[in-house]
C-alpha cells in the first residue's frame, strides 16, 4: 500500500468517541430500551389503576391464584438459570451456557403455555375485551392488555434466548450478548412481579 | 464489557431464595381479608423490594458506574412518579359516581 493510501486511511477513520457513561453501547442501548419500556408498562398499569379506582363495583373474580404462584416461581427460577448461563459464558463454557440458556427458554415456553391456559380459563368464563359476567366492561380490557403485553415480552424474550443461544454456540455471539439478553429477561420477570399483585392479588375473591 | 464478577452463584441463589420468600408472603397477604389501599400498599411494598433485588443483583446494575446508576434510577423514578398525576382525577370520578357530587 502506498504512503498516500495510508495517509488517506488515517484521515477517513476518526478516533472512536468514548461511549456515554463509560459503558458499552450495546448495554446502554438495552437499558435505554428498557427505560422506554417502563414508560409503556407504567402507562398500562396507570390506566388500569385509574379505571379500577374510579369503578366502585370492580369485580374480584379470582378464587384461586395458585396457578399464578406456580407461574411466578417458574419466572423466578428462569431468572436464576439465566444467570447460571451468563456465568458459564463468562467462564468460556460454551456447552454449559448453551444448555442453561435453553433451560431458561424452556421455562419461558412453559410460562407462556400456562399463561395461555389462564387466558383460556378466563375466556371460558365469558371474559372478553369489552364484556364480562361481573359488570364493568373495562375489567376485560385491562386484564388482557396488561397481561397480554407482558406475555408478548416473555414470548419474545424466549425467542431471543433461543436465537442468541444458537448464535453463541455457532461463534457469532459472545458472553457480552448473553449479558444483554440476561438484562432483558430479568426485566420481563421484574414486570411480572408487579403484574401479579396489581392484576391478580388485588382481585382475589373474598 | 462483562461487568458481573465471575464469582460463584451463591449470591444469585441467596437473592433467588429471598425472592421466593417475598413472593410467598405477597400471595399470603393477597389472600388475607385486607381491603383497598391497605392491600395495595402491602403487596406493592413487596414488589418494590423484589424489583430492587432483581435490578441490583440479577441485572447487575449495582456493578455499573455510579453515574450510570444515577441516570437510570433518576429517569425511571421520574417517569413512574409523573404517571401518578392521574390518581387525583380517578378519585374525583369515583366521588362523582358514588355521591353524584361532581364539578359544576
Amino acid at each position: 500500500m502506498s504512503e498516500a493510501h495510508l495517509t488517506m486511511g488515517a484521515h477517513s477513520a476518526p478516533p472512536m468517541e468514548a461511549p456515554p457513561f463509560a459503558i458499552p453501547s450495546k448495554k446502554l442501548a438495552i437499558w435505554l430500551f428498557l427505560m422506554a419500556d417502563v414508560m409503556t408498562f407504567a402507562a398500562c398499569v396507570t390506566v388500569y389503576a385509574f379505571t379500577r379506582n374510579a369503578t366502585p363495583d370492580w369485580p374480584r373474580p379470582f378464587h384461586s391464584v395458585s396457578a399464578v404462584f406456580v407461574m411466578t416461581l417458574i419466572m423466578l427460577t428462569s431468572g436464576l438459570t439465566m444467570l447460571v448461563a451468563l456465568r458459564a459464558a463468562k467462564a468460556n463454557d460454551k456447552a454449559g451456557a448453551f444448555r442453561w440458556m435453553m433451560i431458561t427458554a424452556g421455562a419461558g415456553v412453559i410460562f407462556t403455555l400456562l399463561h395461555i391456559r389462564d387466558w383460556m380459563g378466563m375466556m371460558s368464563q365469558g371474559v372478553g375485551l369489552f364484556h364480562n359476567p361481573w359488570g364493568p366492561a373495562a375489567f376485560g380490557a385491562a386484564f388482557y392488555s396488561i397481561t397480554g403485553f407482558s406475555l408478548l415480552h416473555i414470548s419474545g424474550g424466549t425467542i431471543a434466548l433461543i436465537v442468541v443461544a444458537i448464535r453463541y454456540r455457532g461463534g457469532r455471539y459472545n458472553a457480552d450478548d448473553i449479558e444483554i439478553v440476561n438484562i432483558f429477561w430479568q426485566f420481563v420477570g421484574l414486570v411480572w412481579l408487579f403484574i401479579v399483585p396489581l392484576v391478580y392479588l388485588m382481585n382475589v375473591a373474598r | 464489557m462483562a461487568t458481573a464478577e465471575t464469582h460463584g452463584i451463591g449470591k444469585y441463589v441467596a437473592v433467588y431464595l429471598c425472592l421466593v420468600v417475598l413472593t410467598a408472603l405477597q400471595f399470603y397477604i393477597g389472600y388475607q381479608n385486607i381491603e383497598g389501599s391497605a392491600l395495595m400498599v402491602r403487596v406493592l411494598t413487596f414488589g418494590i423490594i423484589e424489583s430492587i433485588l432483581v435490578v441490583v443483583f440479577w441485572m447487575n446494575l449495582g456493578s455499573e458506574k455510579p453515574v450510570f446508576i444515577k441516570f437510570v434510577v433518576f429517569f425511571t423514578l421520574f417517569v413512574l412518579l409523573t404517571f401518578n398525576y392521574s390518581w387525583t382525577d380517578s378519585f374525583r370520578i369515583l366521588l362523582f359516581r358514588v355521591t353524584g357530587i361532581g364539578p359544576s
